[in-house]
């Protein structure tokens, strides 16, 4: 994974925190539209997603059979230790949603990778990052699924 | 052979019905228990369950109200041109709504909020089933509710809410926890309370079987005293006949005669006296209770054997904490410090026998200690057996009473003893 500097991250927090989010109408975990896509990881970037939280980790996927690019919605950096690095084959299962500059966007609950599996969120969507009663055995798993 | 095979099967037997009476008592105390608390437990899982339910309900009712007004108010504010996000930022200080969302008529998402990124749990095939259902997430239960208003515009909303549960899930865990306390708590004193009962009974059956006993014994041993009494007296005419017979013939034997005569008395005399010995033995106690002064008996009793020679090697010593009084048949105590003071005698070589008195509360405790050769397991096994003497001169007969006259006074009478350290006796008995 391409490393940002000390510097950018500060820089980057602060815009995070002055820029409003505002929660587009399809930015959520839609149960029904669960989709599984498997492909390299293009490109990778960190963006403030949602209001008073940290930045996230967003992949830019490229789909191995169709090429379609894909915007997968990983989870705050923080949550695993794992470093995804460029041309890097991931399986994501999650919630595919088409903004309205017609990018294909996935919020991702499960993504596979070198035969690990970090698990993001249950099975309705719930973001494994924000408690609950599970307790953290590695970053990016827990104890307790509740999916 | 068969008969100890017989014997074996009907001890067996016994062992049996008294295992089975055992159980049957156990049972009897334990089923009961069982039943309270499973009684305890049906009832109270019953009427939490029933809580539990009404409590819910009541819990649904309130946020639905909750959501009626909720609805009124989006109403009011889409009125006024509210966009759906604009509302929703008016409810951001509601902890308790964990998401809510707008949809209209079509059920397409007009805006929504979440209190977790991206987390709205709401799915088109949910929607078909129900009005409000319950999902499971880490944060605790969570109730759903999806509800549909007619706004001033006359177009059709849909309203979708996800309230938190957490209140209710820890009333209930506190209620669940206070029913596991209490529910431990009356088993362990039901437990404890049946047991001790059980216990109590069990001791006083098995007392009352040991008294049973002892008195089948005592009355076994009263026809056999008799019947044993009766022969001795038998016994006992027709050898005093005899020897009067045998010192008629000493004084009038021929002198070559005379030393198988005069021997032929003294055997005579012997079984006498052996017949007077089982006799006192048979006799049942008539004790005559006097106060005496123990120290004084057990002085006599020194002074005895020192004359009859007993005491050559050996030192007699007594002493006690303060003067002991004793309320006692004095004849037959002396009997018995006479027999256990030879005893330890006969038993030690060299050094002291020694006999120490003390007298608390009317409790009066008389220890004959001395450093002889002390017992085997063996000897210990039939100390008080009577006739059963390791000694080469001794019937066997003078612990056996020793112990019947201490019993007969409602005493007590134990030991110890240690090959090579000696042997202790002790005795306790009512002062006087």
């Amino acid at each position: 994974m391409k490393r940002l500097p000390l510097w950018g991250l500060a820089l980057f927090l602060f815009f995070s925190t002055i820029f409003s989010y505002g929660q587009k109408k399809e930015h959520y975990y839609n149960v029904d539209k669960e989709v599984t896509v498997k492909g390299t990881i293009k490109e990778i970037k960190m963006e403030p997603l949602y209001k008073n939280t940290s930045p996230f980790l967003i992949i830019i996927l490229k789909e191995n059979k169709t090429e379609t690019i894909f915007n997968v919605e990983i989870s705050p950096v923080w949550f695993f230790d794992h470093d995804f690095h460029q041309g890097e084959y991931l399986v994501v299962k999650g919630s595919l949603y088409t903004s309205e500059e017609n990018v294909q966007n996935i919020i991702a609950r499960e993504v596979q990778f070198s035969g690990q599996t970090l698990l993001l969120r249950d099975k309705h969507g719930f973001p494994n990052w924000r408690g609950g009663k599970g307790q953290m055995t590695r970053k990016g798993k827990r104890k307790r699924d509740f999916s | 052979m068969e008969r100890r095979k017989g014997a074996n099967d009907q001890e067996g037997e016994k062992k049996k019905g008294l295992f089975v009476k055992k159980k049957a008592l156990f049972l009897f105390f334990f089923l009961p228990l069982i039943g309270i608390v499973l009684l305890f437990f049906v009832l109270s899982t019953v009427n939490r369950s029933y809580i539990k339910t009404k409590v819910e309900d009541l819990v649904k009712e309130q946020l639905r109200s909750t959501a009626e007004i909720l609805k009124t108010n989006i109403s009011h504010y889409l009125s006024e041109n509210y966009q759906a996000d604009e509302i929703f930022e008016l409810y951001s200080g509601e902890e308790n709504i964990y998401y809510m969302a707008l949809l209209d008529d079509e059920k397409n998402i007009l805006g929504w909020k979440s209190q977790f990124e991206g987390y709205l749990p709401l799915s088109r095939k949910t929607l078909i089933e129900k009005e409000s259902w319950v999902i499971d997430s880490p944060v605790g239960k969570i109730y759903n509710f999806f509800s549909s208003f007619t706004a001033p515009d006359n177009k059709t909303y849909h309203i979708y809410l996800g309230y938190s549960l957490v209140n209710l899930e820890e009333m209930m865990a506190y209620s669940k926890r206070n029913f596991i306390i209490l529910f431990s708590v009356i088993a362990g004193i039901g437990i404890v309370f049946f047991l001790g009962i059980y216990r109590i009974q069990a001791y006083y059956m098995k007392k009352e079987k040991e008294t049973e006993k002892e008195k089948r014994e005592k009355e076994r041993f009263r026809e056999i005293s008799a019947f044993t009494s009766g022969i001795a007296h038998e016994i006992k005419n027709p050898l005093n006949s005899l020897s009067l017979l045998l010192e008629l013939l000493q004084k009038k034997s021929p002198g070559e005669l005379r030393k198988d005569v005069t021997q032929g008395r003294t055997e005579v005399q012997k079984i006498s006296r052996i017949i007077d010995l089982f006799s006192a033995a048979l006799k049942p106690m008539n004790l005559q209770k006097e106060k005496f002064v123990l120290k004084d008996l057990i002085e006599d009793i020194f002074e005895s054997l020192r004359r009859k020679g007993f005491s050559m090697s050996v030192d007699l010593q007594y002493s006690e904490d303060k003067e002991v009084i004793l309320h006692a048949d004095k004849g037959l105590m002396s009997q018995v410090f006479l027999n256990l003071l030879k005893n330890s005698l006969e038993a030690t070589e060299k050094g002291a026998v020694r006999v120490h008195a003390k007298d608390h509360r009317k409790k009066v405790t008389i220890t004959i200690t001395d450093s002889g050769k002390g017992m085997s397991d063996e000897e210990k096994m039939h100390i008080f057996e009577p006739f059963s003497s390791h000694k080469k001169q001794g019937m066997g007969v003078g612990l056996y009473l020793a112990k019947k006259i201490i019993e007969a006074h409602q005493g007590r009478i134990s030991f110890d003893s240690h090959i090579g350290q000696g042997t202790s006796f002790s005795i306790q008995i009512t002062g006087g």
